[in-house]
């Protein structure tokens, strides 16, 4: 029942992933063309025609569309116009943004799992209120102002941190060398065998990841408080608590795994809002991932390399929603009837 | 990841597999490399890496204002139509290929062969050939004789020295190839490039020119997206020098930071609104001339100098800054100091130009700086303030905009300089000559023989009456640029780093061979 399960979710990924980068593609065009956008009014219109059918733009849309679909299945996600591959930028950069994304989920858990668990024990008493009031502001608070905020307080008050980057120059220069490189620095550092190193990238990673991850960690302990209350309430865990076992038991063994099912289950969508956010992070601190690419491509009205890299994100986001599902399923052996 | 990462902190990680990043001096920027081959970059950004890595047959030596002999051994007019440079003996590229005359008749014949819209091609508008003598004999054959700029323009971006082995003859290399190919002569030389986001660079022993041995064998460059990381890692000490370009703002509070300095050297950066004359508005050219004057009676440089830019930067009425020998100031004298509404407002009528004229003008934050935005709004608000104009702006970033500009993608559009030779000519004949480095479609033969007189006129005076005539010319006749602000060099260092000063020298070189810390 597991295999048809999973198998059904896996088939499932290609509408999926088709319908989201239709709906990249379609967007994209819904603001007109690429090239009248940046120079409409700026170039003479025959002018602006002539560079349209240079680039292909002026034939049907549906056309453009087979081309650019053909294009995704091959693995090819077209070329920026300083001529690079959208596939090899992906390849540059996709590894920085995946380490952020690793490090900042790390911190939602790190920080959201257990002060929910802890805001549902003293439920309604002046720790939950102080908790549930972090939650909200964490969630509400813009990344980047979040950002700014502790790179001017741990970075040039304290100086306990590096404002900016991946790694100091030195460093980033000595991992260059490393073979074989995966561009992910903590990994990169951990081959090239010197642990200040190492401790370089960490610190580097410390305010990106706690900028990300605590936008995410502010829902994850509204989810897990609320879960857990609503678990707390419940038939199995009265009859654990009949059972003469100590409270401890009974929230950690049974009500606290039984509550964390719906957070794995929204983490996919989370994945997605970090991609998101993971824009705003790379920016304000310089992590030179794809979220920093796509900004640069946005200011450079890049299109092409836009859309290539948008629907590489959605790819993104349907692969893990799947295995989201994967993850349920084998948590909680329900969902898979 | 996180485990793997704790194990190796405490302790389990072992045995290196690479070399590099011996902790040498960090410079950081927010400038942009449009190009590495010298054939298609004529921009600050790019041309602070050719420095380092490219040998010129002259060269201008810290603080100095002439040329000297680099590469060359000796050089100079042999008639007055042909200038002569013998080679030093020896001279050899970074990947071992030779470097002889062939090379330099190479460079030569390949910068003007390919031409590139974005490239220095313009500053070899009085070069007809080059030939490669002997081995170490190169002569230039100018088509007007007894050319006043010609040694120095040899040492400018045109004239950068390249590979013939590495770099084809009829295009423009890219970026990696030519890192990899290794066609340094210069005193540094590129041992890793990541465009536009680090470049590390290695004292390059086979160096024997005009600059010496580079202070500092290992420099870094890194690049940033935003002003305000770039200032705070300063600050903090993680970057050891800061060149180009942080906010006036930024440069206020570091001045009064103990554990920085910062350097002001002399510069004539010129800042200013360029007009494409096929693509702006206008129906016929006596009509796009009066949108030009009226733009120039429009714009309040005074506010920009010291609302935008705090006084950094100070009001220019010519495209010759204040300072250089020759230099007036045609548009004050014109157009006035202060907006003059009823003045604009009679070019457009008298040209039959309906108002408000819609301008889409374009400019740029990354190259140009952050406070671009603020300059630029602020001369929107100035034109549109006339009632004269409605203003669209538009942003794009260094690469695309430096490409779009030259294929007639912006009507009008900011601009900046940098002189390539610390001579008022430099502010005129790359502007205004035949295919000009603008490409906005200027050319007027007038100028074109003011132009190949000044630059010929060996008697001082006779020459300078020449600039300053031009000058008038261009603001009373034609007007494809209109001057905004000119400035000064500035560069932040950190404590302890050394010879900043001796590199903010009128030739707008920035060195890394003079830094030390």
């Amino acid at each position: 029942m597991l295999l048809r399960y999973l198998a059904v979710r896996l088939l499932l990924i290609v509408p999926t992933a088709w319908i989201l980068v239709t709906v990249v593609f379609f967007l994209m065009r819904v603001v007109g063309d690429p090239i009248s956008a940046a120079l409409g009014g700026r170039l003479p219109p025959d002018q602006i025609e002539a560079r349209k059918e240079a680039a292909g733009l002026n034939r049907p849309v549906l056309s453009q569309y087979w081309d650019y679909l053909s294009g995704l299945v091959r693995g090819d996600f077209g070329r920026s116009t300083d001529n690079q591959a959208i596939g090899d930028i992906i390849a540059n950069y996709g590894a920085a943004t995946l380490e952020l994304v690793f490090w900042a989920l790390l911190v939602a858990f790190l920080v959201g799992v257990p002060l929910g668990r802890y805001a549902a024990r003293r439920r309604d008493k002046a720790a939950d209120v102080g908790l549930r009031l972090f939650g909200i502001l964490v969630y509400a608070a813009p990344v980047f102002f979040v950002g700014l905020l502790l790179k001017l307080i741990f970075a040039v008050k304290l100086g306990w941190l590096p404002v900016a980057g991946r790694a100091s120059t030195n460093v980033e220069l000595a991992l260059q060398h490393v073979s074989p490189k995966t561009n992910i620095l903590t990994i990169d550092a951990i081959l090239y065998g010197d642990n200040s190193y190492l401790l370089d990238v960490l610190k580097h990673a410390v305010l990106p990841a706690i900028a990300l991850g605590l936008l995410t960690a502010g829902i994850f302990l509204r989810l897990v408080r609320i879960n857990l209350i609503q678990t707390l309430r419940s038939d199995f865990v009265d009859a654990a608590r009949a059972r003469g076992l100590s409270e401890r038991v009974v929230v950690g063994r049974h009500a606290f795994r039984n509550a964390m099912i719906p957070i794995v289950t929204v983490m996919g969508m989370q994945i997605a809002m970090m991609l998101g956010g993971a824009v705003l992070t790379e920016i304000t601190f310089e992590w030179k991932g794809l979220g920093y690419q796509l900004a640069q491509y946005l200011q450079a009205r890049d299109f092409v390399a836009v859309q290539g890299i948008v629907a590489f994100l959605a790819l993104v986001v349907a692969v893990m929603s799947f295995l989201v599902d994967v993850v349920v399923a084998l948590i909680d052996p329900r969902v898979r009837f | 990841m996180a485990g793997l990462a704790l194990l190796a902190v405490a302790g389990c990680g072992s045995g290196r597999t690479g070399g590099g990043g011996d902790g040498g001096l960090v410079i950081g920027t927010t400038d942009k490399i449009f190009s590495l081959d010298p054939a298609a970059a004529y921009d600050q950004g790019s041309y602070v890496p050719e420095t380092q890595v490219y040998q010129h047959l002259m060269n201008f030596g810290p603080g100095k204002t002439e040329p000297e002999p680099d590469a060359a051994e000796k050089c100079g007019f042999g008639t007055p139509t042909v200038y002569t440079c013998t080679l030093k003996t020896g001279l050899k590229f970074a990947n071992g290929n030779p470097l002889s005359a062939t090379s330099v008749k190479y460079s030569f014949d390949r910068m003007l062969k390919i031409n590139d819209p974005n490239g220095p091609a313009s500053l070899l508008g009085n070069l007809d050939h080059t030939d490669a003598v002997d081995e170490r004999t190169v002569a230039f054959t100018l088509k007007n004789g007894n050319d006043q700029t010609f040694p120095a323009i040899l040492a400018t971006q045109a004239g950068p020295i390249v590979d013939e082995k590495v770099f084809p003859a009829d295009r423009v290399l890219d970026d990696d190839a030519v890192a990899e190919g290794k066609p340094f002569s210069g005193p540094y030389t590129i041992t890793s490039y990541d465009k536009n986001k680090l470049v590390e660079y290695q004292e390059n022993p086979d160096y024997a020119g005009l600059l010496g041995k580079p202070k500092t064998a290992s420099v870094s460059t890194k690049y940033y997206a935003s002003p305000d990381n770039l200032k705070l890692d300063i600050q903090n000490g993680a970057v050891d020098v800061a060149y180009r370009s942080l906010s006036p703002t930024d440069l206020e509070s570091l001045r009064g930071n103990d554990n920085v300095t910062v350097h002001e050297g002399l510069g004539g950066e010129l800042r200013y609104i360029v007009f494409n004359l096929n693509t702006m508005p206008g129906g016929t050219p006596e009509q796009k001339l009066a949108v030009r004057k009226a733009v120039a009676a429009s714009v309040d440089r005074d506010a920009l100098s010291t609302e935008v830019y705090k006084g950094t930067y100070t009001p220019a009425y010519s495209s010759v800054p204040q300072g250089f020998p020759g230099a007036t100031e045609p548009f004050k004298d014109l157009y006035g100091a202060e907006p003059n509404k009823e003045q604009a407002a009679k070019f457009l009528a008298d040209a039959g130009v309906a108002a408000p004229v819609e301008l889409n003008l374009q400019y740029n934050p990354d190259h140009y700086g952050g406070s671009s935005s603020e300059e630029y709004a602020a001369i929107k608000s100035q034109l549109e303030a006339t009632g004269l104009f409605r203003v669209n702006l538009q942003s794009t970033e260094w690469v695309t905009y430096q490409r779009e500009r030259a294929r007639d993608g912006y009507p009008v559009y900011q601009m900046g300089w940098f002189p390539d030779y610390p001579d008022p000519d430099d502010y005129l004949t790359p502007f205004f000559a035949p295919n000009n480095f603008l490409q906005n479609h200027f050319e007027d033969p007038a100028i074109t023989a003011q132009l190949t007189a000044e630059v010929t006129q060996p008697d001082k005076d006779k020459r300078l009456a020449i600039i300053r005539q031009v000058q008038r010319e261009m603001a009373d006749k034609h007007i494809s640029i209109v001057p905004l602000l000119s400035g000064k060099q500035i560069a932040i260092t950190a404590k302890g780093v050394q010879g900043t000063e001796s590199t903010l020298d009128p030739s707008t070189k920035f060195r890394y061979s003079v830094l030390s810390k």
